[in-house]
């Protein structure tokens, strides 16, 4: 089973995305993206890492290239999220690009039992933006609509409330 | 008319015209869009949401969220947009919104 979550900026999806994980059955691998580069990184990762502690997630840390993650075959995968993953793959030197992103998320959906994806809304905005910043809505965008396009479910939270785009609860 | 709504890069054109089982090219003749980009030149918005309600489909990128604009023209632009967008909605038979390339109806019924 494929879900994708999105939402915006503390919209809730991470706790929601958490609780859909636990829900399911598999070993619980928690796949982070976000490569801790400051201290306000840091902060939201040990955030995050304290509300998974009592959970029995393992946390593997990937931050380009999910073809090459270890992640044990039939797994249960909260891949935490979409927005730091395709930033990585756009900006670092050994990056793949949205290509990437897509790819290693096939990658996963060949091997794993469950797979829960959150990823962000960045185009409620408006389109006031210079060229790089649309470079990269556009490529999240596209991102965003082939996952959703692919997924068994897709839901948006609102202040910690989903609501299925497709799908059921 | 349908008008379809949406965020920016949400597959708005392409739902659509897939949806209706139009052609590129019958799309391009049937619809108008980004006429969010429209709405910030004219006058009187319900004189051009008139005119835009002549064509079978009406395509707008929503540009309502995120912080009010500091410079004036941009908040005007996008104040303009998005009252053309009600003012769309109000003539249209249906309305749908399109988020991630999936919609939402939000009146009436696409004729699918």
């Amino acid at each position: 089973m494929f879900t994708l979550v999105i939402g915006g900026a503390a919209s809730g999806k991470s706790e929601y995305a958490e609780a859909r994980a636990l829900s399911l059955p598999g070993k619980r691998v928690y796949l982070a993206t976000m490569r801790p580069s400051d201290g306000e990184c840091l902060a939201r990762i040990e955030k995050h890492r304290l509300r998974r502690a009592d959970r029995d997630f393992e946390t593997v840390e990937q931050y380009i290239d999910l073809d090459s993650a270890p992640i044990p075959a039939g797994a249960n995968i909260l891949l935490e999220c979409v927005g730091n993953l395709l930033a990585n793959e756009v900006y670092e030197p050994n990056g793949g690009g949205s290509d990437a992103v897509l790819h290693g998320i096939n990658t996963l959906l060949s091997w794993c039992r469950h797979l829960t994806v959150v990823t962000n809304e960045v185009c409620s905005g408006g389109a006031d933006y210079d060229e790089s910043t649309l470079f990269y809505l556009r490529e999240l965008a596209r991102v965003n609509r082939a996952l959703a396009a692919q997924a068994d479910s897709v839901v948006e939270v609102v202040c910690g409330l989903p609501h299925f785009w497709k799908g059921a609860p | 008319m349908i008008f379809v709504t949406g965020p920016l890069f949400a597959g708005k054109r392409e739902y659509i015209r897939r949806t209706l089982g139009l052609s590129q090219e019958e799309f391009t003749r049937k619809a108008v869009w980004d006429v969010q980009e429209l709405a910030a030149e004219v006058p009187d918005l319900s004189i051009l949401a008139e005119k835009l309600s002549q064509k079978e489909i009406v395509v707008a990128t929503e540009t309502g969220g995120g912080v009010v604009p500091v410079d004036p023209r941009e908040r005007a632009a996008r104040e303009a947009a998005g009252r053309l967008a009600c003012l769309l909605a109000r003539r249209a038979d249906a309305v749908v919104r399109v988020y991630c390339g999936l919609p939402q109806v939000l009146k009436g019924e696409l004729p699918c």
